[in-house]
């Protein structure tokens, strides 16, 4: 497979594709698109002058950042000083932000562009891309078939070259499961590895930033930049600046891969013919292939909505219409506003033990369940997403919604890093293929994803 | 309608936590974890302050979202109904 990022970032720094032309190739993109594919719903107006800095600072002789002239698009969940940030509900359809998230600081430092904020589910609840109030998001890759969810636009954004990357959030899924509805890159990293601050909460103990990208390597050049401990946030992991990209190539000879029979059990049979394909393409390149045990895997689910509805309820009582935006229960969609009723339901006094602290306990078992196979093997690749998706505007139960999230909730428990990539298709339909890794094992699920995508 | 789409809402939402809820009733009893981490970073940096022009225009951009400013920029709150 071509690595479309790496051949761009090498025409921009010897000059043959000014940042400019960059920007302009992607709005350009963007207009004629997005009309259809909506995964954008808020464009920076500033971003063409960025770049004409950007580009007299390249003549200058400047030194210039790791991202310099990459057009980058970011999910509506993270703030970006002057832009309209509003998690794609009417909740906060007009909340300018006020602040850079430290993700887009570390963006800006590394003079990445960005070119405007990206469709989602409302306030990421959703694994469809429908409930935006701003519109659902096409699949560019399935086209009339829903992109995934809740980083639907980022994903959509990606596969219909709209720009060159892109950052998402993943709570329970939310950048892997569109990431493989789309065919692209995406990266769950490890909880604590990328700031959180100035992120839009869904559920504070297990949302995480992470990119997408074409290729391997933009997703990896995205995450080295955005990486590394912030001293304002508690929960922070203590973490220097990493390379991700020096190790990308070095293949996976003798590398000990697991995979479970759970997965089987949980997954449509011709989404698992795929991802048994692509197993046997890794064993080709020399890994070894072994079975690991994950038994309580589909109890994730249940403890993951309960958990998270708690959270999601604590997060959102701020959203009371006095300070900015609107009350949100007044405004917000059926799947938000359920999810905060939910929330509400289960942290009165006396369910606490019964509902939050049971789930809380699922977590931990989960969690063992994930670090002992780890143990046994370097990754875990499966599939991403259990079933193929369904066609937009097609009615479904909210618990055939869930079910799309079965394999990718259990990496966000445990708190581990876990990443996807184009297995193959069904009927034309990408199917991705998951790989997970140990908590800061990000190089090795990168170093499998690039070996994988090599072959393609 | 309102009303109703509410109270619909509402039962789907007890429903499914009670499903979930049994869902896991079978497994162990463990501990509970609340963060995937067990190390917390609570000591933040003293960092130097923000300059007046930085605090002037963040104020500006905050005072923009208020729904309910006047215009010299102050919180303008409905009185509480209690107190008429």
């Amino acid at each position: 497979m071509d690595e479309v990022t790496r051949a761009k970032l090498k025409a921009i720094k010897s000059r043959k594709l000014s940042p400019v032309e960059n920007v302009q190739q992607a709005q350009e993109r963007i207009a004629k698109l997005n009309k259809k594919i909506n995964a954008f719903i808020e464009l920076n107006p500033d971003a063409l002058a960025q770049a004409e800095a950007l580009e007299r600072k390249i003549k200058r002789g400047g030194k210039t950042g790791k991202l310099a002239g990459l057009t980058i698009g970011i999910k509506s969940n993270i703030n970006v000083k002057g832009l309209r940030v509003t998690c794609a509900s009417r909740t906060l359809e007009d909340y300018v932000s006020t602040h850079d998230a430290e993700v887009i600081k570390r963006i800006r430092a590394a003079d990445g562009i960005i070119v405007g904020m990206n469709n989602m589910d409302e306030f990421a609840c959703g694994s469809s891309g429908e409930t935006s109030a701003f519109g659902q998001t096409d699949n560019p890759a399935a086209p009339g078939h829903i992109p995934g969810g809740s980083s639907s636009g980022p994903a959509a954004a990606i596969a219909s070259g709209m720009c060159d990357l892109c950052l998402g959030s993943d709570t329970g899924g939310s950048i892997r499961n569109p990431a493989s509805h789309c065919g692209v890159i995406g990266v769950k990293p490890t909880y604590g590895l990328v700031p959180r601050q100035g992120l839009i909460d869904l559920a504070m103990s297990l949302d995480q930033i992470g990119p997408f990208s074409p290729d391997v390597y933009g997703a990896a050049l995205l995450l080295e930049g955005i990486a590394g401990r912030n001293p304002n946030e508690c929960v922070t992991l203590d973490v220097e600046k990493i390379s991700y990209i020096d190790k990308l190539d070095a293949g996976i000879k003798g590398m000990r891969i697991g995979t479970s029979p759970k997965f089987r059990e949980l997954t449509d049979p011709k989404v698992m013919s795929v991802i048994d394909g692509a197993i046997g393409k890794l064993r080709d390149l020399g890994a070894e292939v072994v079975e690991v045990e994950l038994p309580h895997l589909e109890k994730g689910l249940p403890a993951y909505y309960l958990i998270m509805s708690v959270e999601f309820f604590s997060a959102t009582r701020k959203f009371d219409g006095r300070k900015y935006g609107k009350r949100i229960e007044d405004v917000c969609g059926d799947e938000v506003l359920r999810r905060i009723l939910r929330g509400r339901y289960i942290s009165r006094k006396e369910y606490r033990g019964k509902y939050y602290q049971r789930a809380l306990q699922v977590r931990t078992l989960i969690r063992e369940e994930l670090m002992a196979a780890l143990d046994k093997v370097d990754v875990i690749v499966g599939p991403t997403v259990p079933k193929l998706p369904h066609k937009m505007g097609e009615k479904i139960s909210v618990s055939a919604m869930y079910v799309y999230d079965y394999l990718t909730i259990p990496t966000n428990l445990a708190g581990i890093c876990g990443g996807v990539i184009k297995a193959g298709e069904v009927g034309g339909i990408p199917v991705g293929l998951q790989v997970q890794g140990k908590a800061l094992d990000e190089g090795e699920v990168l170093r499998t994803l690039r070996a994988f995508e090599a072959i393609l | 309608m309102a009303e109703e789409r509410l109270k619909g809402i509402e039962r789907s939402a007890e429903e499914i936590v009670e499903s979930f809820v049994r869902a896991v009733e079978t497994l162990p009893a463990l501990e509970e974890t609340y963060y995937s981490h067990e190390l917390y970073n609570i000591m933040r940096p003293d960092g130097k302050p923000s300059s007046s022009r930085e605090r002037a225009d963040f104020r500006k951009r905050f005072v923009s979202n208020m729904p309910g400013a006047d215009e010299d920029g102050n919180l303008r709150v409905e009185v509480a109904r209690w107190t008429r």
